[in-house]
């Protein structure tokens, strides 16, 4: 292949690595905007999070106000982040009570809509969804808060069972962890 | 301006490109309490 050739390969190559760079991160914030224009997609995921669960539901968390949807994985380190939601090692679980603790990355190149990217849009009265072992938990918000990354009491067991969600903030940077409490409103079967 | 250094030139932009996209993710796919 004569050089000039490979010149301009390169050349593409640099224009789509850095298009792809500036581009991506902006795209959760536009499909945020297209799916919010009639509620549809709000309205849809409020009704999930008032349905029973189909047979054999994976275990999930579904934030109507953040536009999330997503299944919880267990894993032992950080590199369950990779698969979705974290369910924290050693925290609760909905149907133990206590303090169940879940983590999700703010943004990723990888899965840039299928992260915690708009969890500071959900305030205080917001619903939340969890189907954990084929049953469905109801929450609603409680608490929205900003703490410092080694504020490892959010992880504390409580004597009222509670859902912890966090992630960090500010965007792009793991500053901080911004992180949601809600208390179970009841079981569905 | 010759092929040869145009080359070397956008190899060097390319291998920039990619660790800055790496650097990117890996600041923004962040680290978690602890």
């Amino acid at each position: 292949m004569k050089l000039s050739r490979v010149n301009t390969l390169l050349l593409v190559l640099i224009i789509v690595i850095n298009g792809y760079t500036i581009v991506v991160p902006f795209l959760p914030s536009l499909f945020y905007k297209v799916q919010t224009k009639n509620g549809t997609r709000i309205h849809q995921l409020e009704q999930k999070v008032q349905a029973a669960p189909p047979a054999n539901a994976p275990n999930s968390l579904t934030m109507p106000t953040a536009l999330f949807d997503g299944q919880i994985f267990d894993g032992p380190d950080a590199r369950t982040l990779s698969h979705g939601v974290w369910h924290r090692p050693g925290t609760s679980t909905p149907d133990r009570g206590g303090n169940t603790v879940v983590a999700g990355h703010r943004f990723t190149y990888t899965n840039p809509v299928g992260t915690f990217y708009h969890l500071d849009k959900i305030k205080s009265g917001d619903p939340i969804g969890v189907v954990w072992n084929n049953k469905s938990y109801r929450y609603t918000v409680t608490e929205v808060k900003v703490v410092g990354p080694n504020e490892t009491s959010i992880e504390a067991p409580t004597a009222i069972p509670q859902l912890t969600i966090y992630t960090c903030t500010p965007l792009w940077l793991p500053k901080d962890r911004l992180v949601v409490i809600a208390k179970p409103l009841e079981v569905q079967p | 301006m010759s092929e040869k250094t145009r080359f070397y030139i956008l190899l060097g932009l390319l291998i920039a490109s990619i660790a800055l996209l790496v650097l990117a993710n890996s600041n923004a796919s962040n680290v978690l309490v602890r």
